[in-house]
This record gives structure tokens, sequence and C-alpha cells, in this order.
């Protein structure tokens, strides 16, 4: 471990000792976050933006007052829900533009994508739940469009609160009677009924932490692209110079091995896995400094605000650079020149970052641009990013690109390691 | 650790490589080569260009994976016990391998790291080192600020940093200036007297490898073709001397030289090489020739030679004779010259 933090320390100093490396740590990375951030809108909204509306069209056919406690519960679920035409307010958040609404606008709105999701309360829905019968809401979306499950998934969860509240108040007024030396006059028993299913409908909406974490989790689709500003141009920028930072290790095992320093330390008494684990840990390191710059300049000077779950920032940064490193080491095995190194490392550089949406949002191009883009770390990093800075999500929503990176990682390494050659 | 017999350091058995060429083709650069090197001598490896020396010192370094055979240090296998005969070893490869962007005492310090040295003992051993290639006062200066001598005697002082037993030197002095040469062949004698030191020291130059040798072995074509002390190796071509005659630009035919093998007693070889001598504008302006005889008794066989030379109608400008040494040797086994 001693000989790996020694290697480490010497390949940093070595390319602390680079002139411009100042430059490309700082200066640059900076500049260019905020330049495409206000490119990105920073300059028209607020840096620190507000998360977009999410229209729902709602045409309610029961009008009861269950169906109410559902839409109730449908907006606790995500703050950011505006069921329509109901929430409509003097700005016009529904976006009718003054339009009546029925069932045959309501269809032209979801097609058109105004609004994400159309639900249809039936007639009797209050009653068929009370009666403990079956009941539907008819969810529908547009598929084509950003067709984002978490609505769906609020719908549901409101649902089956309901139907939980329900289910309680009838097993909880079913068991009062039933309970020895104790009986209810009919006015007694409804309040009993209404007691329980209040408090059971509390209960269930103070869990509402889970509820919240399912909402946000397929959010990096928004309604409203481009808003991003600084927030989306700062882990951009910084992804990419994490790459501008880390790729050049594949140069420089070339300039290694030209300068024979390399071979030198294969004739020393080290293991292949100190010397390949030092010259990695160093550039690891240096990409993990090159996040820290780009994300305090963001924090201190174009107020970018992280989201709430740091931990899951920081493992977002190390995953992301880890697999840059590890990529790098497989790139080593496949280059034969210096001249080779730099031109790849750079078009590389320069198709993953923007292709993974660092330079702008995925969500501005077209699906097969978007898909595609998921080849590249890039775009599991930002979506990682998106999610923890735009919708406040936590580690456990942004585990699965978490996962996904680390895997690549994994690849690249093996291969890499498997490949590489000092001869 | 344990050693082989009679001292035996180093024990190369029948190591050979042979390289993926770009076209296809297998470059065969070592073809089998055994040596023992022992305990405290200057052992040299002497060949011309290309013979398989660097390729020797790789494998035996651990550098190199041999295609075939395998060498013992200290009696550690370089292919199964690496990390064990790597903490003998020293090695300074024939390139320059340093990192010019850091300082003398960073290259050391950083170095020495890698044998396990640290704190006080490694700033003690640097400082030591430091002044035995005299250059404790240029210690804070970058590599790449430094002349070629100095580079090679920082070059050096990396290989001595954990004391080792064992030294290889690959070609320290290629390339450098005749005085620092003087310095790096005094190192080396000076390491095996003060220090005790094993040396595996590989040139293409035959007279420092004569000079500081205990024992030699000759390498061409990636195959020992003669080894063992000076005098054992001139022995065995029969001690012959080296009869110079310059001819210049004359043009001599297969069978005037012939004719001197013919008639002079003694003469064993006699070939002509033809150099061409240019200035400016790659223009020939003149042309040197020698032809080399090979005779015992060199001075005896001087007169009649010139007679002979005279009788084949050589006009001889000039005479020089040289007594037996490693380039006759070389000459006589393998009929080319150590420089080509
Ligand atoms: N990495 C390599 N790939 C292919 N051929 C090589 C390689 N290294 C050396 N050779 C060839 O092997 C032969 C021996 O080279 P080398 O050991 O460097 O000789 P020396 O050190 O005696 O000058 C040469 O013909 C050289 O071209
Ligand atoms: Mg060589």
């Amino acid at each position: 471990m001693r000989k790996i933090w020694a290697i480490a320390r010497n390949d940093l100093r070595i390319i602390f000792r680079e002139k411009d490396i100042w430059i490309n740590l700082i200066v640059i990375p900076v500049i260019l976050s905020f330049v495409i951030g206000y490119a990105n809108g920073a300059g028209r909204v607020a840096s620190a933006p507000e998360a977009p509306d999410v229209i729902i069209d709602v045409i309610d056919g029961d009008g009861s007052a269950t169906s109410q406690e559902f839409l109730a519960a449908l907006r606790a679920a995500n703050p950011n829900f505006v069921l329509c035409p109901a929430d409509n307010d003097d700005g016009d958040r529904c976006e009718l533009g003054g339009a009546a609404f029925d069932a045959a606008l309501a269809e032209t709105r979801l097609r058109d994508q105004t609004a994400l999701a159309l639900l249809d309360i039936p007639a009797g829905f209050g009653t068929d739940l009370a009666a403990g019968q079956n009941v539907e809401i008819i969810y529908r979306s547009n598929e084509n469009a950003t067709a984002p499950s978490f609505i769906l998934q609020a719908v549901q969860v409101s649902v089956q609160r309901l139907g939980a509240s329900i289910v309680a108040e009838r097993v909880g007024t079913a068991a009062a009677l039933t309970a020895p030396g104790l009986t209810l006059d009919e006015g007694e028993q409804a309040a009993l009924k209404s007691d329980i299913r209040s408090r059971a409908s509390d209960l269930l909406a103070a869990q509402s932490s889970y509820v919240n974490e399912v909402v946000s989790e397929t959010a990096g689709t928004q309604t409203n692209p481009g808003s991003g500003g600084f927030s989306q141009s700062t882990p951009g920028m910084a992804s990419m110079y994490v790459m501008f930072a880390v790729f050049p290790a594949a140069v420089a095992f070339m300039t290694e091995r030209q300068q024979g320093t390399l071979q030198r330390l294969v004739t020393m008494p080290i293991t292949r896995w100190q010397l390949l684990g030092g010259k990695l840990l160093a550039r690891f390191l240096l990409g993990m400094l090159q996040y820290s710059i780009v994300f305090a300049f963001g924090y201190l000077v174009l107020g970018v605000r992280f989201g709430n779950d740091p931990l899951a920032l920081l493992l977002t940064m190390i995953v992301f650079t880890l697999c840059i490193t590890a990529l790098t080491l497989a790139l080593a095995t496949l280059l034969r020149s210096e001249a080779q190194a730099s031109a790849v490392t750079l078009l590389l550089t320069l198709t993953l970052a923007p292709l993974g949406g660092a330079w702008w949002p995925l969500e501005i191009v077209p699906d097969w641009m978007r898909t595609l883009g998921h080849v590249s770390p890039v775009a599991w990093a930002m979506d990682s990013y998106t999610s923890l800075i735009f919708y406040n999500g936590s580690l456990a929503t942004v585990l699965p690109y978490i996962g996904v990176l680390a895997g690549m990682a994994a690849v690249c390494f093996a291969f890499g390691v498997a490949r590489f050659r000092i001869e | 650790m344990q050693n082989g017999k009679n001292g035996t350091l180093v024990e190369v058995r029948d190591l050979a490589k042979t390289f993926k060429g770009k076209n296809g083709k297998d470059v065969a650069a070592v073809k089998g080569v055994s040596l023992d090197i022992r305990q405290g001598e200057i052992f040299s490896l002497l060949g011309p260009n290309g013979a398989g020396k660097t390729t020797t010192i790789s494998m035996i370094s651990g550098l190199l994976a041999p295609t075939r055979g395998d060498a013992r240090i200290g009696g550690y296998s370089i292919t199964r016990q690496g990390i064990d005969a790597k903490k003998l070893i020293g090695v300074v490869p024939q390139e320059i391998a340093l990192y010019p962007t850091l300082t003398a005492r960073q290259n050391l310090e950083f170095f020495g790291r890698m044998y396990s040295m640290g704190g006080a003992e490694l700033t003690k051993r640097v400082d030591e080192v430091l002044d035995f290639i005299d250059l404790t006062d240029r210690q804070h200066d970058k590599i790449e600020t430094f002349s070629g001598g100095m580079k090679r005697r920082v070059n050096i002082g990396v290989g001595l940093l954990h004391k080792p037993r064992l030294l290889y030197m690959d070609e320290p002095t290629v390339g450098i200036d005749p005085q620092n040469r003087r310095r790096v062949l005094d190192t080396v004698k000076r390491l095996q007297s003060e220090q005790g030191m094993t040396v595996l020291y590989t040139s293409h130059l035959m007279e420092e490898v004569q000079e500081i040798s205990d024992r030699i072995a000759i390498i061409d074509h990636g195959q020992i073709i003669a080894g063992g002390t000076l005098g054992e190796l001139i022995q065995q071509i029969g001690e012959e001397d080296r009869i110079f005659l310059k001819v210049g630009a004359a043009a001599i035919s297969e069978a005037q030289l012939a004719q001197l093998r013919r008639s002079v007693e003694g003469v064993t070889k006699a070939t002509h090489d033809r150099r061409e001598i240019k200035g400016e504008d790659d223009a020939v302006v003149d042309v040197d020739g020698v032809i080399t005889v090979l005779a015992k008794r060199g001075r005896k066989a001087l007169p009649p030679l010139l007679q002979a030379a005279e009788e084949a109608d050589i006009t001889v400008l000039s005479v020089e004779v040289r007594e037996p040494d490693l380039e006759a040797v070389f000459l006589h086994l393998t009929g080319r010259a150590l420089r080509d």
C-alpha cells in the first residue's frame, strides 16, 4: 500500500509540474460552466430553478368526497402536480388559455403533451369503494411523450392509500362492534367510522417519504428543459473536465514507456497491481479534484445547489471518475503511440461529453439520440446529477445510475488489466 | 538466500527470446544463452549492436518474460520468484530512465521507495548516492537541465540506491564524452573493490571490457560464441597478431589476397575493406582501403608480407601491427569487425 501511494504521489507531482495544469484544471472548466450555463438559459431563470409543473388533466365523473380525497392524496404525493382544471389559477398554470375544459379538449391536450397524463374517475367511484368493490380509474399518458411513469406510480399509491384507509375503517368498525361489552348507537358508529378513516389516512400520508422517492425517480424527464442553466452546465462541464484530467493517463503510460521509467519500475520489487494501482490512483484523485473545483465554483459563485443527499452526490462523482479511470486503462492497452493516444482521447472526450448530455440536457434531443447517448458514462452521471439537483433525488433513486457506472468501470478495468503489458 | 556452487550469484540457463516482428516474421533476439556470474566479479557481455545484450539483461531483470529458459539470482528464479530476485538487483538501463521534470533528489527518493526505503534511512541513503555520483550540489535541479553525462550518473545512482549485491549496467558509456566515460569505468571498479558488488556489464567497446572485466562472454546474433578471462579468450585464437596494410583507393582483387595468404608462412587470413570518406554533399573525397592480415608472430611475418605485397602489385601506404585483443578474438570467431 505504501508503494502504491508513493507511485500515486510521484505521478501527481509530475502532473502538477506540467505547465498549464491550473489553466486546464480551474480556468477553462470554470469559464465553460459559466458560458454554457448561460447559454442553456441560466440568464433567463433563477439560478436555482424551481422544479417544473407537471400538468395532469382530471375528468372527475364522480365528484364525490372520496374522489376529492383521492385527488388530495395525489397532490400530496408530489407538490409539482397540477391537477387540471381544478388547480388552475390566475397565471393559467393549467395552460388552458381560457378554453372550457371537457373530454375532447383533454384528449387534444394529452396528444400535444400539454398534459402529461389524463385521469378519468368514473361515476360511482366513491360508493363502489365504500362498498368494498373494485374501482377503476382510467389512467392514460402519451406513450411517445417522455411519459413519466412517476405519475402512474403516484396515482397507484394514492389509490392504494385511499383503499387502505377504507379497509382500515371497515376492519376497525367491525372489530369495535364485536368487542364484548361495547354497544354503540348509530351516531356513535358513524363517528367511529370517520374517525378511523381519517386517522388511517393521516397515518398513510405520514409515510409520504416513500411516495416522494418514487415520484422523483424518473423526474429526469421534465417539461421545461433548458431551464437548467448553471445547474445543468456545472455537472456537465465538471464531468467533461474529469475526462480531460483523467484520459491523459493513457498518454502518460506511453510517455513513461518511451522515457524508460515504466520499464525501470518493472525491474524493481513491486507487483503489477501496485504499479497499476498507483498510476490509476493518481489519476482518480486528479479527477476528484477536478470535480471538487468545478462544483465548488458552481456552489459558491453560480449558486448551484446539489440537492439534499451529499452521499449520493459523492458516490456519483466517485463512480464516474472510477469509470473514466478504468476506461483510460483499457484505452492505454489499445493505443500504440503518444500522438495516437492524444488524438483518440481528445476525440473521445468531445464525443462522450455532448452525447451524454454534458453540453445540453438530453431532454432536448431526439429519442434515438438520448438512447444512444447512454452508451456514454456521462449520460448516467448526468441522470444522477439531474435527479439530485433538480428533483431532490436520494441515494435510493440514483442507485441505478451509480450501478450502471460501476458496471462500466468493472468491465473496462477487467479488460485493461487482462490486456496490459509493459513490454 | 542461497548461492550456487563456487559462489555463483547468477545462473542463466538456456535463455531465449523471440519477438513477434511487425510484418509477422519472428525475430529470434536471444537464442539459448547460458551464463554463470560469480559473487564479486565484474562480468562483461561483449557484442556488437543488435547482438542481444539488452534483451538478455531485460530477461534476467524481470522486464521481459523469456520465451524459454530461466535465470536464478541468488537462488531465486526470476520468472517464478520475481519480487525476491529483484530485491537483489540494481539495474542501470542502457537508455536514461528518469523523470525529466523532477529533480535528481526527487527521482532518487521515489525509486528508493520502490525498494521499501523511507524516512531517515532513505534521506541518508540518497545523500550518500548523491555524494557518490558527485551531484550533491545539483540535487535540487531538474533532470531535464542536466548534461548527458550528469543524467548518466543519476541513472547509475538509481541502480545503487538499495545497495544491491548485483548491479546490471547496460552500455553505460554510450553517448558520453571521454571524461565522463572514464568516470563511469572508475565507478564500476570502485563499486567492486569498495563495496564488493557483483557487476554485469555490457558493451560493444572492447577496450573498456578489456580494462575492467574479470570474465567476459562474447555474444553475437543472440548466442554466446566464447567465454572466459581475457587471457583464455586470446589463447583460443592462438594469439594471432593483426597486421593492417593501408592501401588507399587501390582496387584489390581476391587473387591478390590469395597470393598474400599463400606466400607468407603463418598467415591465416587476409581480407580487404574499403571505406569511402564522404565530404559535404555526400561527395566521395577519399577512399580508405585496408587489408587486414591475421598472422602468428606478426612482427616476424611483416618483412615477407611486404615483399609479397610488392610481388602481388599492391602498393602499401602504411603499416600497423596489433597484438591480439578482443577485437581480434571477435574477428577470428565471426570474420567481422566488432564495430560494424
Ligand atoms: N521489442 C522488440 N521487438 C522486436 N525486435 C526486437 C525488440 N527488441 C530487440 N529486438 C531485436 O532483437 C535483437 C537484439 O536487440 P538488443 O538486445 O537490443 O541488442 P543489443 O542490446 O545487443 O544491441 C535486435 O535485432 C533487435 O532489433
Ligand atoms: Mg542494447
